[in-house]
């Protein structure tokens, strides 16, 4: 309950970051079955940073509902004046508008102002935020994930006014539709917490995630009112059966906040390094078992460690008849942008289960990196299907999604598989 | 055999008239999709025109792929795979023609291996293993491409390059198509049930009744009368069958022709070789099998080639 070890390792040493790898036993097993194909982009494409080691002090904050809570206003650039001198310039100087922002990664400062006249002459709104989703069944039968992305979703509460962006990932279970309510819901959810609140990110996540979990079950509740076509058709015994993972991160000009339930996963891909946002809820994680121990729940291996021996992660939205051993309460970590940040990657355990979080951010950095504006290669014909050239700094994203999820497929990802870029550069 | 393959689909049903049964035709169409095989696979070799790494493996756009430069023409290419597509129709389209003569057989061939029983869904394949099919030889290409492309080196076109329209083109055809055959399947469910329904129990208890009566000797069967009563409860329950089969094939084909729309005539070509390839050795692999069981178990040749 004390809340996670702040165990994440920031600053490029991601492979120390072991509590993020899925611990199953059947993940393991499927890493071993795919030896034969071995990825070099770590060794090509991700540049070790030590040199950003030695350098910066990175803040994250993973905060447990045991640490102190921190409010919105202090949470803006208290400890990072000396790594985000340009972001603390646009958050603190300049009124961050949607307007005035280009896209998540904007940045007022002097080496972004090519880009901006770019993407102006391209007809591109200003606030458009670079992201790509991709989004597929793969090799279930039944589709549970679900996305959703809603850029520019709130202009923050009038104690700090600034344009943030919304992106989840749900991945259910059991059936789709508590996955569905979540991308429904979640992001009015936090946009109402957020504006009508004033309180700390944690505070303002957990409340969220909470209402979300109890607008699940009250729904569950009035079954009949809905005629959702879902497979378990929302009769009481199953619909408490049913839950979903949900990562959600809030992107301000400044920081990044992720809030996370469950196994999908938050991975922020750093000059070449892979920082992980998240730590997935594995019932045998052992802050989580001894949690679920206290509460009176157990623990049983049965294909993999399992709440009561059903379900195998710890935490999740929905699931009513597993509280209060899986409980709805997220973590949240709170990082600060830096000049230095590539791209965050969302995604579901159908691509954590078989890429790790430095292969993905080594191939979502190529696809950025190769999807620069003056583009090295890109045959002649191919021009005329960049409909706007507005659309290629987005190509560049949907490159990345489309390219991590045909690697989980080609890794025999057995899940559904969603995955979410977003561009976090500043200096296009 | 090459002009039959040839040939459009008229031509080739009147050929097909002179089988005496769809066993033969099958053997007969086999063979052809064993021709097909080859033509697919030296087109495959001659379309060499590479793609740039980061075009081919990141094209994410309705780019039209490159068009295929060296050996083979766009069009002998496109009228490749519309041929090996038309063989495919003329398959089902006979094989539609011997169901109305015996459903019973289609439904349970007799040309098929145990092994490919075990993987039969109501008369054939499964049509949403098409799409696991392209999934699984794309992803084998993209393994290959990718580190190709990780060393910098240019890669031929193929299904490794699956963009992001074509990708969430087949995820809507695969969940339409897992739709589909759920409901199917859940007419076939209905269907069998009628194999105990009150038509059924009421006349197998008459019959067994007349045959206690004719052993006791207290009352002659009457053969004839029991014959059509049969006939008529069976007759409809055939009819039933046809029509699920009809609604399955209909699928199949519909799924393998999406596919074949979802994709360039280059990456066709090789979705259609794994398709043949998969087809071809799936079935002499079983034929082994069975073999190997008849003659005594244990050591199967499974690799071993059709005389």
């Amino acid at each position: 309950m004390a809340g996670m070890r702040c165990g994440v390792n920031i600053g490029g040493e991601t492979e120390t970051a072991k509590p993020v790898e899925p611990s199953s036993q059947s993940a393991r097993r499927r890493r071993m079955e795919i030896h034969q194909f071995r990825f070099v982009a770590s060794d090509v494409a991700v540049a070790p940073s030590q040199v950003e080691n030695g350098r910066k002090r990175q803040k994250v904050e993973v905060v447990g509902p045991a640490s102190p809570s921190r409010m919105c206003d202090n949470a803006v650039d208290q400890n990072s004046k000396e790594d985000d001198l340009d972001e603390s310039k646009v958050a603190g100087n300049k009124e961050m508008k949607c307007l005035q922002s280009a896209g998540p990664a904007n940045s007022v400062s002097s080496s972004s102002s090519t880009s901006t006249v770019e993407q102006a002459a391209a007809g591109l709104p200003a606030e458009a935020p670079k992201f790509g989703m991709t989004s597929v069944c793969g090799r279930r039968r039944d589709m549970e994930d679900a996305v959703a992305i809603h850029p520019c979703f709130s202009q923050g509460n009038s104690a700090t006014p600034s344009n943030l962006h919304f992106y989840g990932v749900y991945d259910g279970h059991g059936c789709s539709h508590v996955a569905t309510k979540c991308k429904e819901r979640m992001h009015e959810i936090v946009k109402d917490e957020l504006e009508n609140g004033d309180c700390s990110w944690r505070e303002m996540l957990t409340r969220s995630f909470s209402r979300m979990d109890k607008e699940i079950s009250d729904w569950c509740s009035a079954v009949g009112v809905s005629t959702s076509p879902c497979r378990c058709e929302l009769r009481t015994p199953q619909c408490d059966a049913v839950g979903s993972t949900a990562v959600v991160a809030v992107v301000t000009p400044d920081k990044i906040i992720v809030s996370n339930c469950g196994d999908s996963r938050a991975v922020l891909c750093r000059n070449g390094s892979a920082i992980p946002l998240s730590v997935d809820h594995k019932p045998d994680r052992p802050d989580e078992l001894e949690r679920i121990q206290e509460a009176g729940g157990r623990v049983i291996y049965w294909d993999g460690a399992r709440v009561l021996g059903v379900l195998a992660m710890s935490r999740a939205i929905g699931d009513n008849y597993l509280k209060p051993y899986v409980i709805s309460e997220p973590e949240v970590t709170i990082i600060d942008r830096s000049g230095e940040d590539e791209c965050l990657i969302l995604a579901t355990d159908g691509l954590w289960d078989v890429v790790s979080n430095d292969t993905a951010c080594g191939v979502a950095r190529m696809c950025l990196q190769s999807g620069k504006p003056p583009s090295p290669v890109r045959s002649p014909g191919s021009d005329a299907t960049l409909n706007s050239a507005g659309e290629s700094s987005d190509k560049a994203c949907s490159d990345a999604s489309i390219l991590l999820t045909k690697l989980a497929l080609a890794r025999h990802s057995t899940d559904n598989v969603s995955v979410v870029v977003v561009d976090l550069r500043r200096d296009l | 055999m090459h002009t039959i393959s040839m040939a459009t689909g008229n031509g080739n049903h009147e050929a097909q008239q002179t089988e005496e049964n769809f066993e033969q035709f099958y053997e007969t169409w086999k063979k052809q999709q064993n021709q097909h095989l080859q033509e697919l696979i030296t087109a495959s070799e001659q379309v060499s025109s590479p793609t740039p790494p980061t075009e081919g493996i990141t094209a994410c756009s309705s780019s039209s792929p490159p068009p295929p430069t060296d050996g083979i023409t766009a069009t002998n290419l496109n009228n490749l795979v519309k041929r090996v597509v038309e063989h495919y129709e003329e398959y089902y389209k006979t094989k539609s023609e011997w169901a109305d003569k015996n459903i019973l057989q289609i439904l349970s061939p007799p040309w098929t291996s145990s092994l490919e029983d075990a993987f039969l869904w109501i008369g054939g394949w499964r049509p949403t293993m098409a799409i696991h099919l392209l999934y699984s030889k794309s992803s084998l290409q993209f393994e290959s491409k990718f580190n190709d492309w990780m060393q910098g080196k240019l890669t031929k076109h193929d299904l490794g390059d699956l963009t992001e329209s074509q990708i969430s083109l087949i995820d809507e055809l695969q969940k339409n198509t897992i739709i589909e055959e759920k409901e199917i399947t859940g007419k076939m469910a209905k269907q069998q049930e009628k194999a105990a329904g009150a038509d059924m129990v009421e006349l197998s208890h008459l019959v067994s009744e007349a045959l206690r009566e004719e052993e006791k000797g207290t009352k002659a069967r009457d053969h004839e009368a029991e014959q059509s009563q049969a006939e008529s409860s069976l007759s409809p329950k055939e009819k039933g069958f046809k029509k699920i089969l009809e609604k399955a094939d209909n699928l199949r084909l519909r799924t393998l022709k999406s596919i074949i729309d979802a994709l360039s005539a280059t990456q066709a070509v090789h979705f259609l070789i794994a398709a043949a390839e998969l087809h071809l050795r799936l079935h002499e692999w079983g034929k082994a099998r069975d073999e190997g069981q008849l003659s005594g178990g244990a050591g199967h040749p499974i690799f071993r080639q059709e005389a």
